[in-house]
């Protein structure tokens, strides 16, 4: 039978994309209005309010606790000590390393305190004043201890034992090997030492910690609102805690105010809510203060590294020795002894040598577990060996671009395996070093040092290339699964809803997945809008940390999409009565009659299923679990040019200049504020913040007064570029860009203030760069 | 914040102020940036809260012949963006810009500052610089004092129990009058790590120091030998006990503040 | 926190050694100490209301005097507990004869701080115990 068809007609994209553009966040009008919902904003229909008694001293013993006068203050609900909660499972610890010590973490202390704001009791009251005011009431008989709080000392002989069972203060050693480091030593032309320390740092969230859990006595089912990052893996590990079972446990992480790894986490106060919730049957709530988040919230860093490395005459780096002594504070926090193995991943930088020998010890200390912040182990390696690379080429006379240069793979030598067994997938590791040296015209600036020089004047040059393991990860590289979930929603009348289950807090997912989503399915951005951070909603998750949140929780939505548009063509086909129809611009179109309906009609029809293809569901909505094939290696530089005042120690911020190589970006504007935010977080570490413990392991840098984060009058101009290596791994190309200005930017800033100091024989510096540390390095009092 | 449990009071005028002042327990707040944060820890626990923010007649700037007189509950930004104070004592602009942030220069006032006698306040200096005079009223009266003798020692004034400071005098610049403030930031609070005022008016120079020691002092050996900028730094920290902290050391402190003044001698020469 | 100093009291050494362990006279010239009670041998309760700038607090806590050996040093042991915090001192005071009728007091001692009142920095603390030190030897010396 003949039939006359008129010719296919072809529509082309008419709409611009919106991946790549620079889009303002979405998120922000509620967060700079004061309209967002967070933690603290919430309040429950009789809701009692907690505060928590802490430990002043560093280590103590409980002789007794009298709570007789707090429970009977006007208003106190019930007060709490750990006798109460001792049955309550310990605050969990996900890492595994083999002979890892793991001391039993009980939600508040039993019979000893372990650190200065050491949880010990809990009271419940009316309101939040009369709680705190009866924390004061509460009289507790303690026999101080010795306590010791710095990682060196606490290995030496006769050290106060944090843990009395365990005497030497070792929680675990741990080494690993790649090729033959000592054949490498053996045999090298020069070889450089130094010891390399990367301080402990407090996180500083804006919004602090803060709980509110709330039990349906009815149902005896919990939900417990929290800050943090990952809410599907609290609700696990709480519920496993306080034996409630996960189908009546939900979890709500609200608006998020910061969290830069220190709520990726599951924390004694969020299980101790929970169970207070649920003995009384009422919904409580605990903000943590700034002095808290200080002494309870993890802290970062903490390490003090013994690098050494090996090299020919020429500059050809052939070994690396590094033994790494990781403060761990008093206990192990979710992560806490995971972090360092990644420092010892991350060693060969992007260099091309094969000899490693590393060494971790990890070490308890009277003082706030460490954990994972911003960069997690990368930022203390990349530090290392980008500081001992300088020091190799100033002991080598060589220029410290060339000798950098000199010891990256080819491109061509990609895939390249590093000498710790990770595989660098793809780059040109020299093309953002040649970018950055090209945007502060290098030759000309070491020219003009020159003669600065014979001026007297102290400039230097600082640069660091990095390369970072980001997109956590496959997952058997990780300790709870490196997937991530996406769903994906149409209403019936064609409006969008995206899930992911990776918990943006900041991030700016909000914007970036609507802009990949209202791309995919073709229509208006404000037609998306982008669900998060609620496992009642959302299907199970990993969670934002370790730059993964675009670079796995992006694939997995777009996988999501693909699969829905399958469906969604069905129902077009369906109701454009033809074979097969194309899917352009939020329309499905019959190629042969030119024909059209829109994805709102698709999906209306799919909810109303008068008739439905064959084969087919009601109902438009897809859910892809995504698990990535490997991590995302992003790499980069950055050169900061500095001058030094040799009489006060001031370091002046000439030029910040970052090229990263952070694969497709989805919006230039949001990966510069990344790069932003992460200079600004390294150059905190560079140059301010240190959280400093004394003798008897008190935190002297308590308070917002002492800790010096960098506000914005203390940031230089940074000049972000990028080049653009698509990663292989994944179907957007993209790599993770949330640590990378962290990660770039302490050896860059610390090698320039080393390089204008030279002249004075200055060849390293510990952070932070106070100006009484410069002061006396600049006039030989080192 | 959770402090504890506080009676507020805010009367509108000095008369009232000074007698709910004048009863035990009482504690004035003049902008709250010292106080406040002390009240947030529980290390201050003041039973009641004299909020001196509606009290009429205490936020002035105003030339009265020689002098400017200042009101107590002026805020740092008042003074900052004083045209007054900018074309008659510009010490007193160049110090006010570098106090705290934005946010603190607009609540805090100079009465409250130097009430609280912070030894690494900006205020102190200046004002020993430019040789002002500190008004103080109680229900007993009003009287005078010169700011050396105001601060007496570490976070401790002249001002007795029921007194509250009204007034800060400052002489009108003479003719060619230069002077400068330098600071150097402790980089957590923006408090000075060390804080140098110098005033050169009519052939004299006087030097206020703060951050230093234990309180504000006026470096009178410096001002001596004022005219050599090297000598004159030689001795701006000699015979005092300076300050060390986690931020920087004693000689740390005195080598900054010889550095800093041999510097602002230099630049008003 | 190391503290060090040295004071001139307008007494001979023996008066003076007498006068530095006497409960009454250092109930007057501890700055802000209200009361010290006998509970053993060279050893009294104290009880001290702390009183500086916007910062106010009640101590109670231990004074004990160690290590006699007149007229020329002893020890001293200070601790107090209150909700801002706790410290904790030693201090080795020795006396030296500075003419007919003035001793010379060296103390050196070691404070220790903790609580909230540590979290606010060395300065504060620093500063307000040197002032403090001062105070009682101002004090002392006009009562001596």
């Amino acid at each position: 039978m003949a039939t006359t068809t008129a010719p296919p007609i072809t529509r082309t994209k008419t709409r611009e994309p919106l991946v790549g553009k620079r889009i303002r966040r979405r998120e922000d009008p509620r967060l700079i209005t004061g309209t967002a919902t967070y933690v603290d904003d919430l309040k429950l229909p009789g809701m009692h309010h907690a505060a928590i008694l802490r430990s002043p001293y560093g280590a103590a013993r409980i002789k007794s606790i009298d709570i007789a006068a707090a429970s009977k203050h006007p208003g106190v609900v019930a007060v709490y000590t750990g006798a109460d909660v001792k049955d309550v499972g310990p605050v969990p610890c996900g890492a595994s390393l083999p002979g890892l010590r793991v001391p039993h973490h009980h939600i508040l202390a039993q019979d000893r305190v372990y650190f200065v704001g050491h949880p010990i009791a809990v009271v419940v009251a009316t309101d939040r004043y009369i709680a705190r005011d009866a924390v004061d009431l509460i009289e507790i008989d303690f026999e101080p201890l010795d306590a010791v709080a710095d990682p060196e000392k606490a290995l030496a002989p006769g050290a106060p034992a944090v843990h009395p069972e365990w005497p030497d203060n070792t929680a675990f050693t741990y080494h690993q090997a790649g090729g033959d480091a000592d054949k490498a030593f053996a045999e090298a032309e020069v070889v450089v030492k130094q010891r390399i320390t990367s301080q402990r740092l407090i996180p500083t969230a804006m919004e602090t910690r803060g709980v509110v859990a709330d039990y349906n006595i009815g149902d005896q089912s919990m939900t417990i609102y929290s800050s943090t990052q990952i809410p599907h893996l609290l609700r696990t590990l709480v519920g496993l805690m306080l034996g409630q079972p996960e189908n009546k446990l939900r979890v709500v992480a609200p608006e998020v105010g910061g969290g830069f790894g220190s709520k990726l986490n599951v924390y004694a106060e969020e299980a101790l809510m929970g169970f207070v919730a649920r003995k009384l049957g009422k919904p409580v709530k605990w903000i943590e203060s700034r002095r808290e988040n200080y002494t309870t919230t993890i802290h970062g860093r903490g390490h003090v590294d013994y690098y050494e490395i090996a090299a020919k005459k020429d500059g050809t780096i052939t070994g690396l020795k590094v033994k790494i002594i990781q403060d761990l504070g008093s206990y192990h926090q979710l992560l806490t002894p995971a972090i360092p193995t990644l420092s010892v991943l991350m060693l060969p930088g992007l260099y091309k040598f094969q000899n490693v020998k590393a060494e971790i010890v990890g070490v308890f200390t009277n003082t706030v577990p460490t954990d994972a912040y911003r960069g997690a182990g990368r930022p203390e390696a990349t530090h290392g060996i980008e500081r001992i690379v300088d020091m190799l080429a100033a002991e080598l006379k060589m220029d410290p671009a060339e000798i950098r240069l000199k010891n990256f793979p080819a491109p061509e030598e990609f895939p390249f395996n590093t000498a710790t067994g990770l595989q660098y997938d793809s780059g040109d590791y020299a093309l953002p070093l040649r970018k950055a040296m090209e945007i502060v015209d290098y030759m000309k600036f070491r020219r003009e040092q020159d003669e600065a020089r014979k001026q007297g004047k102290l400039v230097g040059l600082g640069i660091s290339t990095y390369g970072e393991i980001c997109a956590f990860g496959p997952s058997p590289a990780t300790p709870a699964g490196g997937w991530e979930s996406a769903q994906v929603d149409v209403d019936p009348t064609g409006k969008v809803t995206v899930y992911t289950g990776s918990c943006h807090h900041g991030q700016g997912e909000e914007t970036t997945f609507a802009q990949l989503a209202a791309d995919e399915l073709g229509i208006p951005i404000d037609d998306v809008i982008v669900g998060r951070g609620d496992t009642a909603k959302i299907p199970y998750g990993i969670g934002t940390f370790g730059s993964r949140g675009t670079a796995v929780g992006g694939p997995a939505l777009y996988y999501a999409i693909q699969q829905l548009k399958e469906k969604i063509k069905k129902f077009g086909a369906l109701l454009l009565k033809a074979n097969e129809v194309e899917y352009v611009d939020g329309q499905c179109i019959d190629p042969n009659t030119g024909k059209s309906v829109t994805l709102a009609q698709c999906a209306g029809a799919a909810y109303r299923a008068m008739k439905l293809p064959p084969g087919e569901t009601p109902g438009m909505t897809a859910t892809y679990f995504w698990e990535p094939p490997n991590f995302a290696f992003p790499f980069g530089a950055h050169i900061v040019l500095t001058e030094v005042d040799k009489e006060t120690g001031r370091i002046d911020i000439k030029r910040y200049v970052c090229v990263d190589d952070c694969g497709n970006i989805l919006n230039p504007l949001l990966v510069d504020g990344q790069v932003h935010g992460g200079v600004a977080q390294g150059l905190g570490q560079a140059m301010y913040e240190q959280a400093v413990y004394d003798d008897n392991a008190q935190l002297v840098s308590g308070e917002l007064m002492d800790y010096a984060i960098p506000k914005a009058t203390m940031m230089p101009w940074v000049e972000s570029s990028h080049t653009i290596t698509p990663s292989p791994v994944n179907p957007l190309g993209v790599k993770g860009v949330g640590e990378a200005g962290t990660i770039g930017c302490s050896p860059a800033l610390v090698n320039s203030v080393v390089d204008a100091l030279s002249p004075l024989g200055v060849k390293h510096l510990d952070m932070p760069l106070t100006a009484e540390k410069i002061w006396r390095a600049a006039n030989g009092a080192n | 914040m959770i402090p504890t449990q506080f009676d507020y009071a805010a009367p509108a005028t000095l008369d009232e102020a000074l007698g709910l002042l004048a009863g035990d327990g009482a504690k004035a707040l003049a902008g709250g940036m010292s106080l406040v944060p002390m009240m947030k820890l529980r290390l201050a626990a003041p039973e009641k809260l004299v909020d001196l923010g509606r009290v009429s007649g205490l936020r002035y700037i105003k030339e009265d012949g020689a002098n400017i007189r200042i009101g107590a509950m002026s805020t740092h930004h008042d003074l900052e963006s004083s045209a007054l104070l900018a074309a008659k004592c510009p010490l007193l602009v160049q110090t006010a810009t570098q106090i705290g942030d934005v946010q603190v220069r607009n609540m805090g006032t100079i009465g409250g500052s130097i009430a609280h006698a912070d030894p690494a306040a900006d205020w102190p200096a200046a004002l020993l610089a430019c040789g002002a005079r500190v008004r103080i009223a109680s229900k007993a009266g009003t009287r005078e004092v010169a700011i050396e003798d105001f601060f007496v020692d570490t976070f401790t004034s002249d001002l007795q129990p029921g007194e509250l400071v009204v007034e800060i005098v400052v002489p009108v610049d003479a003719a060619g009058a230069k002077s400068a403030y330098v600071k150097v930031h402790q980089p957590a609070s923006g408090f000075a790590l060390v804080g140098i005022a110098v005033h050169k008016s009519n052939g004299a120079t006087r030097i206020g120091v703060t951050g230093l020691a234990g309180k504000a002092y006026r470096a009178k050996k410096s001002e001596a030998v004022a005219a050599d900028p090297d000598k004159a730094a030689a001795v701006v920290a000699e015979d005092v006990e300076a300050n060390s902290d986690i931020h920087a050391s004693a000689e740390f402190r005195k080598h900054l503040a010889a550095v800093h003044l041999k510097r602002a001698l230099t630049s008003l020469a | 926190m190391k503290l060090t100093g040295t004071y001139s009291l307008p007494a001979n050494m023996e008066r003076a050694y007498e006068a530095l362990r006497d409960p009454a006279l250092l109930t007057q010239c501890i700055p802000g100490c209200e009361s010290l009670d006998l509970i053993g041998p060279d050893e009294y309760a104290m009880k001290m209301k702390m009183a500086l700038a916007a910062v106010s607090g009640q101590f109670e806590g231990k004074v004990k005097l160690t290590e006699p050996n007149p007229p020329s040093s002893f020890v001293m042991l200070v601790e107090g507990q209150g909700k801002i915090g706790f410290v904790k001192g030693s201090g080795a005071i020795s006396l030296k004869p500075s003419g007919d009728a003035a001793t010379e007091v060296t103390y050196e001692g070691d404070v220790n701080v903790g609580g909230t009142i540590a979290a606010v920095g060395s300065r504060l603390i620093d500063t307000t115990s040197k002032m403090m030190i001062k105070r009682f030897f101002d004090k002392f010396s006009t009562l001596l």
